[in-house]
């Protein structure tokens, strides 16, 4: 009997990591995996798009103007002439690029932050914490226009600015998460273990703070995208002919009345992109929460 | 004179779909227009909010507005017969030579406080008008004025070098250092509106740029309407002034000057019965105005150019070649039949079309072919080793659009790329001031028919004149001779070969004559459209017995 039961122990414990556990619930998500699918298309044509695109993004037709979708402009054209869906592809390649890249930077400044100030604690995490306090009270848009100003126009260093500002909150939910989870048993056991603090954070804290962290990462892309655009409509972003789907928006949302699949088709990209992130966030939040009984 | 600032904010279509539910849920409430018919108040959509309601400080469209209705200048023009009428003063003399100006005021003309308005106001008020200090901007519109300019530049402290004299207390005498037969209309501009002495003596310096005495409560004017109201960001109010000496003539009981910068936001409010009157039109809804039977859109010729500034003293613009192979691969005819929907005139020279009188001289027409040769000669055969160049523009949805259809129609022609960037239009004032820039916009509108108006933006002591653009023979022309020239036709000839200099050495590339565009309601009356677009609040009048204008379905 008790022989029997180590043994399925031992199979189980070899048969699923936490990764592969996920993996498996995600694959019965099925939002969650149209939500991936979906990105992962995106990403693609994003990628493809200097030879896929059906025009150029730059060349105008002044005479043929604004159209509604036809056979030749699947998507229409815009007030220039200009191929939409062409506009839009090359607009995803930036919209995409801020979304990932900003989060990206977001997310390893503020998790790496949050982290360490939530397992030190004491006079370093209220250190710590009240400069993150200090940043909140900066007025975030001054911060990020002041950047532009001194550094110059570099879509790079837009990514890099709107990331900067981005990672706040982050480090907040981080430092929460990481200061609950140190009273659990499992992390006192590393502790006692004589674990380096390093590898407790790598291996045990972030691990398990993952989901918020994801939930909020899904909410960050969007958020950036549309900075992105508010800061290209200010000049300091994205200059024509470069285009990206906030400012596709934004320029669709004046003549809406007029020609209203110039706001519709990058609304639609846009809406499509928020959709599968926010279903692949909520699905992987489920797949990855380790404290759900393994089933 | 003012710039065109037609701003479009990010925050326009939010706005309006604000404004949009509010009208949709408060419907039970009367409208703007309605009241306003019965009431005689006048709802006009005034652009921006105003910097300031002191006519010696103001340079914008929008504070004009506001000053028009609360000052008035010796004389003033017909918004009808575009003649100069009576304003304060009744009656004047020119002499034979042109050279002097007698004004005679009219005895019943009073301040608000009813204290009469006098010559010596009108004396004291060109000294400010002109004064160092006070640093109007529109100062050197008076330099006909004897030894104006030497007061206005500090060569000369002493106001009463200047040759305005006071021969009693209704008649103030004017002496010019030339004949100018623009000098009247000169005099129904803001920079010689008169203010109150006692009352910006009692808020400060005379020379004070913002001083309290223009708040409500403390204000003083002499115009047909007196300031009573003033909410920042929400709106300026007027009301009829009981001591204005034509105050019969005025049937306006009030004027509401609405700050709304995005033309979308006061269209969605003309349209919901909010406004009589809107300063835009948002471009791609004109068409669609322009098809309705008794359509609210009024489109007049409005004395005004479009151009682009192109710095000299800047790689790659300082070769003439340059520029001039930019302007020959300009295309203005389609830029104004695609991206402008046919709404301005395409004009290739500086002084606007159908300016009457004056014949601009003719320019080269569109030619990408000798454009291409020319910028060869310069150096950049097909746009090789071009360095490129930036074109700076105020955030304004028509500017980007006509800085992406030039970006474009460039490259095909030339080769060669440039880069775009928008500026808020105070950052971009800054930038175009102190000429850091490769190439940028301007937009002129003149208060006045004359050519010499825009002529003299481009002579080398111009305050305005921020190409670095600088040739003699221009110079004497507008400074010296063209001035001197009591003969209409030779001036005429004289502006002609001025301006044939400029359209040679393109400092400037003009690109239209800008249309006024306005929605206005069919109740108002007296509101006919002008080449000058100005209103006179005097002879409007508001019908209460037409409906209020609500748009078709």
């Amino acid at each position: 009997m008790t022989t029997e039961v180590i043994t399925d122990i031992t199979e189980a414990e070899q048969g699923s990591s936490l990764w592969h556990d996920a993996w498996l619930r995600l694959r019965k998500n099925k939002l969650a995996l149209f939500g991936g699918i979906t990105l992962i298309l995106f990403v693609i044509i994003a990628i493809l798009t200097p030879w896929i695109a059906p025009y150029s993004y730059e060349t105008q037709n002044l005479d043929l103007g604004a159209t509604p979708p036809s056979a030749a402009h699947w998507l229409g054209t815009d007030i220039f002439g200009r191929d939409l869906l062409t506009q839009i592809m090359y607009g995803g390649r930036i919209s995409l690029a801020v979304g990932f890249v900003a989060t990206s930077v977001a997310l390893i400044i503020g998790i790496s932050w949050g982290a360490v100030a939530g397992y030190v604690g004491g006079r370093v995490d209220a250190a710590m914490m009240r400069f993150v306090d200090i940043l909140y009270a900066l007025p975030f848009m001054i911060f990020i226009v002041l950047l532009m100003v001194v550094f110059g126009r570099n879509i790079l260093l837009l990514f890099l600015a709107i990331g900067a500002v981005e990672w706040l909150t982050m480090a907040r939910i981080m430092r929460s998460q990481v200061q609950q989870l140190r009273q659990q048993e499992f992390v006192e056991a590393a502790i006692s273990l004589g674990l380096p603090p390093s590898t407790i954070i790598r291996r045990h804290l972030i691990p398990n703070a993952l989901g918020p962290i994801i939930v909020y990462t899904t909410l960050t892309i969007p958020s950036v995208m549309l900075l992105e655009a508010f800061l290209s409509f200010l000049g300091l972003g994205i200059q024509p002919p470069q285009t990206s789907w906030g400012l596709l928006i934004s320029y669709g949302a004046e003549t809406m009345e007029e020609f209203p699949w110039l706001l519709i088709f990058p609304g639609l990209a846009l809406t499509l992109t928020l959709f599968s992130l926010n279903f692949l966030g909520d699905g992987l939040r489920d797949a990855l929460d380790v404290r759900r009984s393994k089933d | 004179m003012a710039t065109d600032n037609s701003a479009t904010r990010w925050v326009g279509p939010l706005l309006a779909a604000l404004l949009a539910l509010c009208v949709g849920s408060c419907g039970f409430n009367e409208s703007n227009v309605a009241a306003g018919n019965r009431d005689g108040v006048f709802h006009f959509g005034n652009g921006t909010e105003p910097q300031s309601i002191d006519p010696h400080v103001m340079s914008g469209s929008p504070e004009v507005n506001i000053a028009r209705a609360l000052f008035e200048g010796l004389v003033t023009r017909h918004p009808h017969t575009m003649e100069m009428v009576p304003g304060v003063a009744e009656r004047w003399d020119i002499s034979e030579d042109g050279k002097v100006y007698t004004f005679y005021l009219n005895p019943r003309a009073r301040w608000s406080n009813r204290d009469p308005v006098t010559a010596e106001d009108f004396r004291w008020s060109l000294h400010r008008s002109l004064h160092p200090q006070l640093g109007n901007q529109l100062a050197y519109t008076l330099f006909g004025i004897v030894g104006a300019q030497d007061f206005a530049t500090g060569r000369n402290t002493d106001p009463e070098s200047v040759g305005i004299d006071v021969l009693d207390d209704l008649t103030l005498r004017i002496r010019l250092n030339n004949p100018d037969p623009y000098f009247l209309s000169t005099m129904g501009t803001y920079p010689t509106y008169p203010v109150h002495r006692a009352t910006v003596e009692a808020h400060g310096q005379w020379t004070d740029r913002f001083a309290q005495w223009t708040r409500v409560g403390n204000f003083v004017g002499n115009g047909p309407f007196v300031l009573s109201e003033w909410k920042l960001n929400r709106r300026l109010v007027v009301t009829r002034s009981e001591t204005y000496w034509d105050r019969e003539k005025v049937t306006l009981n009030a004027v509401v000057f609405h700050p709304i910068e995005s033309a979308t936001a006061e269209e969605k409010m003309f349209r919901a019965g909010q406004l009589h009157f809107t300063q835009l039109v948002p471009l791609s809804k004109i068409p669609g105005y322009q098809a309705m039977d008794n359509s609210p859109y009024q489109q007049h010729r409005w004395q005004g150019t479009y151009f682009l500034q192109l710095n000299v003293r800047r790689d790659p613009l300082d070769d003439k070649r340059v520029r001039q192979a930019l302007a020959l691969a300009t295309d203005r005819q389609k830029i104004v039949n695609t991206v402008l929907l046919k709404t301005e005139v395409p004009n290739s020279a500086l002084v606007p079309v159908n300016t009457p009188g004056y014949q601009s001289p003719p320019a080269p027409d569109y030619d990408p072919q000798r454009a291409r040769q020319l910028l060869a000669a310069a150096g950049y055969p097909g746009g090789e080793g071009w360095p490129g160049m930036e074109f700076v523009f105020n955030t304004s949805e028509n500017h980007r659009k006509i800085a992406v259809v030039l970006q474009q129609m460039w490259q095909e022609a030339l080769g060669i790329s440039i880069t775009l960037a928008n500026q808020e239009w105070k950052v971009y004032l800054d930038t175009i001031n102190e000429g850091d820039y490769t190439l940028s916009r301007m937009g002129w509108i003149a208060s006045n028919l004359d050519p010499a108006t825009y002529l003299n933006i481009f002579t080398s002591e111009s305050g305005i004149n921020r190409t670095g653009f600088s040739n003699a023979r221009y110079d004497e022309i507008m400074l010296e001779l063209a001035p001197a020239e009591a003969d209409p036709e030779k001036r005429n000839a004289l502006m002609r070969e001025a301006e044939a200099i400029l359209l040679e050495e393109v400092p400037l590339l003009p690109l239209y004559t800008y249309n006024s565009k306005h929605l206005v309601q069919p109740s108002v009356k007296g509101a006919p459209p002008n080449v000058l677009d100005v209103q006179n609040y005097k002879y409007i009048s508001l019908d209460p017995a037409i409906p209020v204008w609500k748009g078709e379905g």
